[in-house]
């Protein structure tokens, strides 16, 4: 090594362990990895053992055979679904990523009007179930929708000129239903970073473009790059979009073909979704290598110091009226179409395109038959409880894994692993594996709602990690280390330190847990029973039953109900938010 | 060169209530000056300098650089920072973490719109000022392995690459260790001086800036309640904000009995017994005026003991301690005023003669150290 004289290197000096630590996992990592090994563990023996057994009727397994593997490769449409899910996934990442480092950029570090505003409406959009997000853009985009029927007027066209139910579909429609998302957690990279990187660029003659270009974006860039390949997960693994719009469209991907051997075969063909999940893992693992080794560089992330750091954004000028406009479209894209057509459907006896006839035959009647079903009801009741309990045990939990595993305590890289682990499985194939382990339990467990909230809570672990994680990874070293030298212990540097710096983005991580959890479809359609019934697999019934109106006058009644949860927790949020500033 | 006039910029809070900020501050700095705004945290020092760097946008005032109008609130002109031609040492450095030396100090040529240069010419010019801050070794070495020290010469060589017309710094050495800050503020001067640039210096710490400066402004409270050279600040106070705030010294009040012209020498009644002072503005006849006397302008001798050349102020005394600090000793006198009561002064002296803590002395100064606090 070359002296250096007075270098001082971020990256060096990690803390020193205890002798005791040296010499395996402290207790505390033990009782965590041990937790995570009991939910984690089940679920992946089954799906090994069905994409190496054959299936009897009774869902025992039956005879060894590496078959399922070997079709594989002889089938065409496997090939055929992976290519289709990897344009899938790059296209709606991209979209998600655009509208997302836009708008946080916008919101985070400018001074355009209206900007505070947006934080709200994607928490409430995220409250929107993504299927019926999916069936409001089928409103609009299809056949009978507004948009054809606009550009059929405008060129003359007696067809429609727009499929919806193709590639480029699928890609908008997942694109902007995870926009808010994207951009919820890419605010906080952009919040952190310190402005006097931004002001020394000004002050170097460089314009707002190049800012955001040279400084900004790349500052951003491992935050980004890690969402990145989250969003691509999260697409590739996705369920909702290709179910509504690709299968009619016969554009399948890995998931709906995994769906498909289960529910539209007969009988099921178990081996077969066993191999293609196992497939799918593969693929996802070796981007979770990827996303590892990207987040090794993690002190990049660290920008939150004790010294100098000011929050403060850049002035637009009058361009400040060009971004605050540009928000307002993407409000409208994003939120103000599809909640107006749904709203608009669920006042129609039946649903037959937007036409002016259609405005004269307004029936409250959907509505009546909503407020009327018992169970109806019992699903709001239902998917509150689940939420509110995913996300209450999903956060805390992270928050401790994630701090272990970001100050490197021995064995706490495990428990990022083991948290992570679950963004591996398929939502469709964990609900499958989870139904089979609730289904062998020696006691009355499948269909209760506290199966839905376990499994959900596996399932959500990863997005809560993620979160957790990028909260702590925003704490510098040296505030817990001034706490240490005061002489507290590590649980108390924990509680007095740690905890109040990542509050806010734990709270953010409460609530996003919960919207997930609630509007998903695909975890929990197959492990619902008559008394655990939630909102998301509801709606999903009545599009497949082609009630559209019956769907939208309870979507709406559920995103008002959504709207109000979530502004209550933004208003909390905010105020939290400031007074720590 | 640069004119500031009538800058008013003030903060809001969350709640509604109005803040600190800068009230109403005029000056104009002379080319290749080394201009400091200094004082307490708060004063609004920071937020005149981020206003002149275009960083916040003022609510009243005029900025003029040179021949050019930067801001001027009723006129409605505000020129962006981008094109202020302004250089600016921030006091975290900001050094941008993904980019290596090179590309940090040549971000400025890369990016300016009004000169296009070649990559020689870049490659040139950031040699230059990484050679003239003595980095040109470091040259390729991410910018995240540099010492603070050396953070902060590439700043300073980042804002120096384009050749600013005005050099900002913003407490650019309070992030450093004693020894390498007193190293540092001598190089800058040098540099500062070397390359003509003309230069606003913020600092809070006075002897920083008695030590650096061709002129100070002592701010307080959003205003400028006193500017000129660094001895003139120092020996000749206007106010006791400015006269405690920059290095220590004696207070005293007195009644004035009759008008003093400004540059005279009258004397005042204070409960210590007459003094001479003198008034750098006139005064009229009032009571509660005060003096100030730097504690290095008093001379301390045993009561009793031979008079050498003195002052015309004399004052007795008893020692009540005495703290040996080198080349210099500083004593604490206890002066009897009429009434037998105490007032202490603070005496710093060469080590002269052996008095000791207990023992009767005599204090004496000049009239001209002996500074009535009125504005000339």
């Amino acid at each position: 090594m070359t002296t250096r004289p007075e270098v001082w290197d971020g990256s060096a000096a990690p803390m020193r362990m205890s002798v005791a630590r040296r010499f395996g996992v402290s207790p505390l990592v033990g009782i965590l990895i041990a937790v995570l090994l009991v939910f984690l563990v089940p679920p992946t023996i089954y799906l090994v053992q069905t994409s190496l057994f054959t299936t009897n009727f009774d869902g025992s397994f039956d005879q060894f055979t590496f078959r399922f593997y070997l079709e594989l490769f002889t089938n065409p449409r496997f090939f055929n679904n992976l290519v289709n899910a990897s344009i899938y996934a790059v296209g709606s990442a991209a979209v998600a990523l655009t509208l997302g480092v836009l708008q946080a950029w916008i919101v985070e570090r400018t001074n355009t009007p209206l900007r505070h505003y947006v934080f709200l409406i994607s928490i409430v959009s995220l409250g929107i179930p993504s299927v019926l997000y999916t069936v409001s853009f089928l409103l609009i985009l299809g056949k009978a929708g507004p948009l054809n029927l606009l550009l059929m007027e405008l060129t003359g066209s007696t067809t429609p000129l727009l499929n919806v139910y193709s590639m480029w579909g699928m890609v908008i429609i997942e694109g902007i239903d995870f926009a808010p998302l994207t951009f919820l957690l890419l605010s906080s990279v952009f919040r952190s970073n310190d402005a006097s990187f931004e002001e020394a660029s000004m002050m170097s003659g460089a314009g707002i473009a190049q800012t955001f270009r040279h400084i900004t974006l790349r500052l951003a860039t491992p935050g980004i790059m890690a969402l990145l390949i989250l969003i691509f997960i999260r697409a590739f693994e996705s369920f909702e979009t290709p179910a509504l719009v690709g299968r009619p469209g016969n554009v399948n991907v890995l998931t709906t073909e995994i769906y498909q051997s289960i529910q539209s075969t007969t009988p099921p063909n178990y081996g077969q979704a066993g191999a293609f999940s196992m497939a799918l893992m593969l693929i996802v693992i070796l981007l979770l290598v990827w996303y590892n080794r990207l987040s090794r560089h993690a002190e990049k992330y660290q920008t939150i110091t004790g010294k100098g750091f000011r929050p403060r954004v850049m002035d637009l000028g009058k361009w400040r009226f060009l971004t605050a406009g540009l928000l307002v479209l993407l409000f409208i894209i994003m939120i103000g179409l599809p909640v107006g057509i749904v709203v608009y459907a669920s006042f129609l006896p039946y649903y037959e395109g937007v036409t002016a006839k259609s405005f004269t035959q307004f029936t409250l009647a959907n509505y009546a038959q909503v407020f009327n079903s018992q169970s109806f009801k019992s699903s709001i009741g239902n998917t509150l409880i689940l939420g509110a309990a995913t996300a209450s045990l999903v956060c805390p939990f992270t928050a401790l894994c994630a701090w272990l595993a970001a100050r490197r305590h021995r064995g706490a890289w495990i428990l990022d692993q083991l948290a992570t682990m679950p963004l591996i499985f398929p939502a469709i194939v964990m609900g499958v594996a989870f139904l089979n382990v609730f289904l062998h339990m020696p006691f009355a467990f499948y269909g209760s709602l506290l199966s839905v909230i376990l499994a959900s809570m596996v399932r959500y672990l990863p997005y809560g990690m993620r979160y957790s994680y990028a909260g702590v990874l925003q704490v510098h070293r040296e505030l817990e280390e001034a706490s240490a030298l005061s002489g507290a212990r590590q649980a108390t540097t924990f509680l007095r330190v740690v905890v109040p710096l990542i509050t806010p983005a734990l709270i953010t991580c409460w609530l996003f847990v919960f919207l997930l959890s609630v509007k998903a479809v695909a975890a929990q359609i197959l492990l619902v029973g008559p008394k655990s019934q939630v909102i998301a697999v509801t709606l999903f019934d009545l599009w497949e039953n082609g009630q559209v109106t019956e769907l939208a006058a309870m979507g709406v009644t559920w995103m008002s109900l959504m709207t109000v949860v979530s502004t209550i927790f933004y208003l909390i949020a905010r105020r939290y938010g400031l007074s720590i500033r | 060169m640069l004119s500031v006039s009538g800058l008013f910029k003030q903060y809001i809070s969350y709640d509604g209530t109005p803040g600190g900020g800068v009230f109403g501050a005029d000056f104009a700095l002379k080319e290749g000056e080394l201009f400091t705004l200094l004082g307490p945290s708060g004063c609004g020092k920071t937020t005149t300098l981020r206003a002149i760097a275009g960083l916040e946008t003022p609510q009243k005032g005029r900025i003029t650089l040179g021949s050019r109008d930067l801001f001027d609130s009723q006129a409605g002109i505000n020129v962006p920072m981008y094109d202020r031609d302004i250089g600016m040492v921030f006091q975290s450095y900001a050094i941008w973490p993904h980019m290596t030396v090179f590309e940090n100090a040549a971000y400025p040529l890369q990016v300016g719109r009004k000169n296009k240069y070649s990559s020689a010419e870049v490659a040139r010019k950031v040699k230059e000022a990484l050679d003239m801050v003595g980095l040109g070794a470091f040259i390729h070495r991410p910018s995240t392995q540099l010492s603070g020290g050396q953070q902060q010469r590439l700043a300073l060589a980042r804002a120096f690459t384009r050749e600013p017309h005005l050099l900002l710094l913003d407490e650019p050495l309070s992030n450093l260790d004693a020894q390498l800050r007193e190293h540092m503020r001598t190089e800058l001067k040098q540099l500062q001086k070397n390359t003509g640039v003309t230069a606003i210096y913020v600092t809070h710490d006075q002897s920083e800036a008695l030590a650096i400066s061709d002129r100070i402004a002592v701010m307080n409270e959003g205003k400028i309640v006193q500017l000129g050279a660094p001895k003139e600040i120092y020996n000749r106070p206007t106010s006791e904000f400015v006269a405690h705030f920059i290095g220590r010294t004696n207070l005293i009040h007195g009644d004035l009995a009759s008008s003093a012209a400004a540059g005279s020498t009258a004397t005042l009644a204070t409960p210590l017994g007459p003094l001479r002072c003198f008034f750098p503005g006139a005064a009229q006849a009032r009571s509660g005026i005060a003096v100030v006397v730097r504690p290095e302008h008093i001379r301390i001798r045993k009561a009793g003991a031979p008079v050498e050349a003195e002052g015309d102020n004399r004052l007795n005394g008893k020692l009540k301690a005495e703290t040996y600090l080198g080349e210099i000793v500083e004593y604490v006198v206890d002066a009897q005023d009429a009434s037998g009561g105490g007032k202490e002064f603070l005496v710093r002296t060469p080590f002269v003669q052996p008095i000791g803590p207990g023992d009767a002395v005599t204090l004496s100064f000049a009239s001209e150290r002996t500074i009535a606090l009125i504005e000339a």
